[in-house]
């Protein structure tokens, strides 16, 4: 009798140990591979040098914090694999990922698996239209977006504007966005709205149609690699339309494609950069992890993946819990001005990110990214 | 008018890309029944590997002409030990096992070179050194068209001149159709098709390795993923042209931009590939081998 009690407890004890040595799982999915890679490997850079530093502090609640890092090659159909993979992994969050489709993809297999999913990239309206409680971005939305890049094309005076997309949920949302904002005015008439077919090269059938309509303005809202080449091929055909981009535009990748007399000019709403950030914590952070990796972050939205995980390590502290219904409850209610690396944090009812983000800037002469007062 | 001629020629310069790679396609095709899946991807190694040769400096003192003329046999002739590595490697010992099983092996040779690629040089694009080919345009009545795509045009038709030139009048070009036509019959012949088979992993590819350079001094700007979009439309092109067939790959690819340029112009932008791939379905439809496929005899 004796012996079966020792033996209970000391399973009891066993047990006990191991569950608080057992760390806190949170999953990261982003695009390892695929042609987001440059995006999704910064944000696992990211997110592994946070860990270290909250692991180095102790971790949260006493607990180690493990990051499981999935691969969801920028496409949704790999996504869902991915977030099925991480839903019997035991995560308790998700910070991603980038692309606003692959996120959608997603969205409703952690909701299911009752995971906090917090997406770093995905600005696509809808996303938080859905009434998915369990889901929140640290990126601002599209809507926002347009209505930043709304007021710039105003103050600008631009008379005659094309709107290019790309078709894919994020691009064709801040297009349709826009349009609508500025559909009704007086001042500004839309003579082009269209799509390209992103990871192509040869952008110059697209320029020679638009060319021919005459804009002058021309806002594309689609990503940097097809911002780059048509900005190039726009200086080869002699035309010397002043171009805005959306924040997808924001890389310096960019300058490098296009060359920087063919940049020159470019006009970008996005997110400040990373260089920009002004608090205290975003300039120790980018040094840390220019001192790990040799060179500063090059893209905000890595950036955004660390506050989607310092957000939640934080919620778990302050909760005393890892229990998604309380977490929920706490990012939502509980949680206000988050000093965050982009700024400071809170989250509505619907989990988007409140306050003001965007910036206009513009590339000068020299390829630098030149924020606008 | 001017409008449609300049829309026209910005589709020959695509289409020429187009067909440089389509001709690996269906080479392979040709003699192997095999759709070369890693072909795009060699395509990508192709640009890569200029990239690397630019950067080295290697050729820089040679000027612009010998320079880029010496990078581009250079390029090809690396893409080609590849290509016969690959053939060695990935088909060749599959040669007598059902086609299925090339195809997957196949596609699991794209995904391989795809992310050594990506391992390599690194996700992130790269980019050309902008001051390579010289930067002029020509305009005549009204139509702009930047001197480097008249040199990638007449670049790409020259190498597909010199690869007819070679297939139908010198030996071993004979060769290789004998073994297209029959494997079994060009073997009794006294052929050695596994070498023929070889060289065809060799040509293939390098062209497909000289349109990976065209584009990386052309666009400037590459990426370890884009020999997929490149790979589809010069299959396309392929097929479009009768696929086995090497003029038909030329025509094939030539038409496809053209189409595509044209479709974007006077339909719409957004459905440029709706509009070359339905039109590649009605000359399916009324030619099913394509448009100079040969109609395949039975073979008793």
């Amino acid at each position: 009798m004796n012996k079966s009690v020792f033996l209970l407890l000391s399973i009891c004890f066993v047990a006990g140990t191991a569950f608080a040595a057992e760390p806190v799982k949170i999953g990261l999915m982003g695009p390892i591979t695929g042609s987001w890679a440059s995006e999704g490997q910064e944000m696992k850079q990211v997110v592994d040098l946070l860990v270290e530093e909250v692991n180095a502090g102790g971790g949260v609640n006493g607990r180690k914090v493990e990051v499981i890092t999935e691969d969801d090659g920028g496409d949704p159909r790999t996504a869902a694999l991915a977030a099925q993979r991480l839903a019997t992994m035991g995560v308790i969050a998700v910070i991603g990922t980038y692309g606003s489709a692959v996120t959608e993809a997603t969205q409703n297999i952690y909701d299911e698996a009752k995971i906090v999913q917090i997406s770093n990239g995905s600005t696509a309206i809808r996303l938080t239209e859905k009434g998915l409680k369990q889901f929140f971005r640290t990126c601002p939305r599209d809507d926002e977006q347009a209505r930043v890049a709304a007021d710039a094309i105003r103050k600008l005076g631009v008379k005659k504007l094309a709107i290019l997309h790309d078709n894919s949920t994020y691009a064709k949302g801040l297009a349709d966005e826009t349009k609508g904002l500025l559909a009704g005015e007086k001042g500004v008439e839309i003579v082009f709205f269209d799509a390209l077919t992103p990871k192509e090269q040869d952008y110059t059938t697209i320029l020679t149609k638009m060319k021919a309509v005459n804009p002058d303005f021309v806002f594309f809202t689609g990503y940097y690699s097809e911002a780059g080449l048509l900005l190039k091929q726009r200086k080869e055909m002699g035309w010397n339309v002043p171009f805005m981009g959306g924040d997808a535009t924001n890389n310096p990748d960019l300058v490098k494609a296009a060359g920087k007399d063919a940049a020159a000019g470019f006009y970008f709403v996005s997110a400040p950069l990373p260089k920009d950030l002004p608090s205290k914590e975003a300039k120790d952070f980018v040094a840390a992890f220019a001192k790990k990796y040799g060179n500063p972050p090059n893209s905000i939205y890595p950036v955004l993946a660390g506050d989607g995980f310092r957000v939640i390590t934080y919620a778990i502290a302050q909760a005393k819990t890892t229990d998604p219904d309380k977490l929920t409850d706490y990012l939502h209610t509980g949680l206000k001005d988050f000093p965050g690396l982009t700024g400071k944090i809170s989250f509505n009812e619907k989990g988007d990110r409140i306050g003001e983000v965007y910036k206009v800037y513009r590339v000068d002469s020299e390829g630098r990214f030149i924020l606008q007062p | 008018m001017e409008l449609f001629a300049q829309q026209f020629t910005n589709g020959l310069a695509v289409g020429g890309i187009y067909a440089l790679i389509a001709l690996g396609y269906t080479m392979v095709y040709g003699v192997l029944k095999l759709i070369n899946f890693a072909h795009s991807d060699l395509f990508t190694l192709g640009s890569y590997l200029g990239l690397t040769l630019i950067t080295s400096r290697l050729l820089s003192g040679l000027g612009p002409l010998w320079g880029t003329v010496l990078l581009a046999l250079m390029v090809m002739g690396m893409i080609a030990l590849t290509g016969a590595l690959l053939d060695r490697a990935a088909y060749r010992p599959l040669r007598q096992s059902p086609r299925l099983s090339a195809v997957v092996s196949a596609l699991g040779a794209s995904i391989f070179l795809q992310n050594a690629i990506m391992l390599i040089y690194g996700a992130r694009n790269q980019v050309y050194p902008q001051n390579i080919l010289p930067k002029m345009t020509l305009s005549a009545f009204g139509v702009q068209i930047p001197l480097v795509r008249i040199l990638v045009l007449c670049s790409s038709l020259a190498m597909m001149g010199a690869l007819y030139f070679f297939v139908q009048r010198t030996k071993v070009g004979t060769a290789i159709r004998a073994a297209a036509i029959d494997q079994g019959a060009a073997r009794l012949m006294g052929i050695d098709v596994n070498r023929v088979i070889l060289m065809v992993f060799m040509i293939g590819p390098a062209m497909g390795g000289a349109a990976g350079l065209l584009v990386g001094l052309y666009y400037g700007q590459i990426n370890f993923t884009m020999g997929w979009s490149y790979g589809l439309k010069a299959f396309t092109a392929a097929i479009l042209g009768g696929i086995g067939n090497i003029p038909g790959a030329m025509v094939g690819g030539l038409l496809l931009g053209i189409i595509e340029s044209l479709g974007a112009a006077y339909v719409s932008l957004a459905y440029k590939d709706a509009i070359a791939f339905l039109v590649l379905i009605l000359i399916l439809i009324l030619r099913p081998t394509g448009l100079l496929g040969e109609r395949v005899a039975e073979k008793v």
